[in-house]
């Protein structure tokens, strides 16, 4: 039985696999023959063959009184008693003309089984709820499934022809849940027919995520309103004609709403956002970024009306000041996570009052970045007033200082991850005021991007011992040396995570206090472009830690050689992620690797690894009975050839090169 | 049932038809205009040519007697009867589609259902024919697309209710 098994590669079908079984019985097209060539090699190109095309044009000459010549009411008719799907989707196919004819018919419209039942079993008919759209058009008379599948259309995918099709392809049959559309700030192709076409024939959508999509406007919103009442997740990114009437009709008639997310919309306001509020009592979820019109009146309405089950706020690049903060802060009653970025117009009242409203109690995770308005008097306000407060990052909230930061981690009772980035004025002395301070529950502790962090230059503070920390992160702060993770490492002993990526000041000295004081165990180690890291310090590293290390990442490390290897074959008995890019390993070295039978390493990478070679192909291909991924790019001494036989072999393997 | 007055329909080649006002009354576009007391002479019928009309008018007066005999005429005759009316042995296309048009501007619902079902039936039969004597859909290859894209769509879902 011929397959469509090649075509639509693109596409994701919920289920998978292969596109078609045997029991498709198209076998009116088939018996046009093999003429009719439907099957599509992976070059996605239909040949439809000659004969068939000339059997057609007979027909041209005549003059005929065809189909064609009815007028749409009357082909609307006939549409009306068409079986099935498969009859609708072929008769889709004559014309776009019927296409977008027959992906504007509702389910209500379609007659086909329905009358036949009606007539049938009247007694079924009564007893049920009467409600048409309740009736199935299956003559087995199962209910409709409701939307278990999903659609994603993406670039040249994305246009109304598509969504007609989909529209045609789902009615009566068990309906589209989840859709989304990804334009292209060029794409023309998706209007506001593609859109009413799905609103009619998918009434039972349940997300509905629209992407740079600038021709569609408000009509196509209002249909969906119309049509679609299950509607839960509405996704808005770059539609530049949507419009507060497309948001007002969406939330008077989608009452189930939980989800709304709104991205670069120029034209949404507040009238929007207010009816929004007010309709939508089941919204748990809110985000909406760079909308210029937004402001006070939308948010605060929106925050006041849904607080009994909103949980998640999401507010960035807004105009809005103090006074939705203070909204917020009142009425977040039922917040669990908010994230503000990038308020110009807010100031350090607005957090200020924000911490002290008392009303964001159930806020565990806060996110705030690039707001000139958290200062050290608003940071501890916050941190008193989130008494859940249990994660907590700040990014480029540049009047922040050390003083500010330990009070808050002081102050914060219940702070367990606290992530800072791109504070430039944190010191050293922030750094480790945080760690003594921090009340015994931090667990993690990141900092990354912190220009104003210098090297410690003298003595050794008094820190107090921090037992809670688990997981320390110091990224790209390129001030941050080898005295300064020496002190650090000295008062954290339970350390099981530690990322020093891009600490290029750090060297074996400065690693070492931190390794030897470790008595839980490190579990990932992340040295990545510590250039300054040997052997020594990492073979001290596993012998120490060989036990319990499961990733070991040494991207960069050029001072790392083949002894390094030796020391992880003799000593690790977990590992499965590690990554040797650009050290300088050998064959050697990847030979002893392999002959280490305890470890089964799930991901290696030796990436720029130029000493290793084709040599090291049987010791790699030996590893590969537990990899899972290996990166092999810009391995200069391991050629095209070698790779491809890794491949073969290495079946179950991801192979970069 | 009361009156049985008679009422003139005249078709678009000018030939006059005189039925029973309970006839003519099946059609709604009709039933309107007497009701707005346009019938006093004949109702002129520009759309509908006398070979259609005269169909129309028969399978009116058939309906109307079903409904009216005392004896009430079996459903299933009924059927019958309407199946024998528009098999397409007797009827040509161009009248099928004429009767559509007919029954559409008439509003006469239920000859509109039946003919408009026959034609979904045909379509149903006979979905790309290369010769087929009654239906002349002209598919043109440059909807190959359309068939590629209509029909993966019916796949990936039916692929969902196979099993």
């Amino acid at each position: 039985m011929p397959t469509l098994v090649n075509y639509g590669g693109e596409d994701q079908f919920f289920g998978g696999g292969s596109l078609c079984t045997s029991s498709i019985d198209l076998d009116r097209l088939y018996s046009m023959g093999s003429s009719m060539d439907m099957y599509c090699p992976p070059h996605k190109r239909a040949r439809v063959c000659g004969s068939y095309a000339v059997s057609s044009y007979e027909y041209e000459g005549e003059h005929l009184s065809s189909i064609e010549e009815l007028p749409d009411e009357c082909l609307f008719e006939i549409f009306k008693w068409l079986p099935g799907g498969r009859e609708r989707s072929s008769c889709a196919c004559v014309s776009k003309h019927w296409l977008f004819l027959l992906s504007n018919m509702r389910r209500t419209d379609l007659s086909g089984e329905v009358d036949k039942s009606a007539k049938e079993d009247k007694e079924t008919m009564t007893s049920s709820s009467g409600d048409t759209e309740m009736v199935s058009c299956d003559v087995s008379g199962r209910l409709e499934g409701d939307g278990h599948l999903t659609r994603c259309l993406e670039g040249k995918k994305a246009t109304d022809v598509r969504l007609a099709a989909v529209a045609v392809g789902t009615n009566g049959r068990g309906g589209l849940g989840k859709l989304s559309i990804r334009g292209t700030s060029s794409t023309r192709a998706v209007t506001n027919i593609g859109i009413s076409a799905i609103a009619r024939g998918c009434p039972s959508l349940r997300a509905l995520s629209l992407w740079n999509l600038s021709s569609i406007g408000d009509d196509g919103l209002v249909e969906i309103a119309k049509e679609c009442c299950l509607l839960e997740k509405l996704d808005l990114s770059h539609c530049a004609f949507v419009s507060n009437k497309g948001l007002i009709a969406i939330a008077e008639n989608c009452r189930d709403l939980i989800s709304l997310n709104i991205e670069s919309c120029p034209k949404i306001g507040n009238e929007g956002l207010e009816a929004i509020g007010r309709c939508c009592p089941r919204l748990q979820s809110i985000s909406i970024k760079d909308c210029p019109l937004v402001g006070d009146h939308g948010v605060a309405s929106l925050v006041s009306s849904s607080s009994s089950v909103l949980s998640k706020i999401k507010l960035q690049g807004l105009n809005i000041t103090d006074f939705s903060l203070a909204v917020i802060g009142h009425f977040g009653l039922a917040v669990t996570s908010l994230v503000l970025g990038g308020l110009r117009s807010a100031s350090e009242k607005g957090f200020w009052v924000m911490g002290k409203a008392q009303g964001l109690k159930k806020v565990s995770s806060l996110t705030i970045a690039s707001c000139h308005g958290i200062t050290d008097v608003s940071l501890g306000a916050i941190g008193r007033g989130f008494t859940n407060l249990k994660q907590m990052c700040l990014r480029k909230c540049l009047f922040v200082s050390d003083a500010g930061l330990i009070t808050f981690s002081r102050v914060a009772s219940s702070l367990e991850n606290l992530q800072v980035e791109g504070l430039d004025r944190i010191s050293l002395g922030g750094v480790i005021g945080v760690i003594s301070n921090c009340e015994m529950k931090l667990k993690s502790l990141s900092i990354a991007n912190c220009m104003g962090i210098k090297d410690l230059l003298e003595g050794s503070p008094v820190l107090s011992s921090c037992p809670s920390l688990r997981s320390l992160s110091i990224q790209n702060c390129p001030g941050f040396g080898s005295a300064s993770l020496a002190m650090v490492g000295k008062w954290c002993p339970h350390l099981e995570h530690v990322d020093l990526t891009g600490l290029c000041g750090i060297t074996d000295a400065g690693l070492s206090p931190l390794v030897e004081n470790s008595e839980a165990g490190l579990v990932k180690v992340n040295l990545r472009n510590c250039l300054n890291i040997t052997d020594e310090a990492v073979s001290t590293l596993v012998r120490l830690h060989g036990g319990t290390l499961e990733l070991l990442n040494l991207d960069g490390c050029r001072k790392v050689t083949d002894a390094s290897l030796v020391a992880i074959a003799d000593n690790c008995l977990l590992l499965n992620d590690l990554d040797m890019s650009k050290c300088g390993i050998t064959d050697s070295g990847v030979s002893l690797l392999s002959s280490a039978g305890h470890l089964s390493l799930q991901v290696l990478s030796l990436a720029g690894c130029s000493m290793v070679s084709n040599k090291s192909m049987p010791f790699l291909k030996k590893l590969g009975g537990s990899l899972i991924g290996l990166n092999l790019q810009h391995c200069r001494s391991i050629s095209g050839g070698v790779v491809e036989l890794l491949a073969e072999s290495l079946w179950r393997c991801d192979i970069l090169s | 049932m009361a009156s049985s007055r008679k009422i003139t329909l005249r078709s678009s080649d000018g030939e006059s038809f005189e039925v029973e006002e309970a006839v003519a009354v099946e059609s709604q576009t009709i039933k309107h205009m007497i009701e707005d007391d346009c019938a006093d002479n004949a109702i002129p019928l520009p759309n509908v040519t006398s070979k259609i009309l005269a169909k129309v008018i028969e399978y009116c007066k058939k309906h109307v007697d079903a409904s009216k005999a005392e004896d009430r005429v079996n459903d299933e005759d009924l059927k019958a009867w309407d199946a024998a009316f528009i098999k397409v042995d007797q009827v040509d296309q161009a009248t099928l589609f004429d009767l559509i048009l007919a029954a559409n501007y008439l509003n006469i619902k239920s000859l509109l259902d039946l003919t408009c079902q026959t034609v979904a039936d045909m379509i149903k039969g006979n979905l790309f024919p290369v010769r087929n004597e009654w239906l002349n859909f002209t598919f043109s290859i440059a909807n190959r697309e359309l068939v590629l894209v209509c029909l993966t769509e019916w796949v990936a879902h039916r692929r969902l209710f196979c099993s």
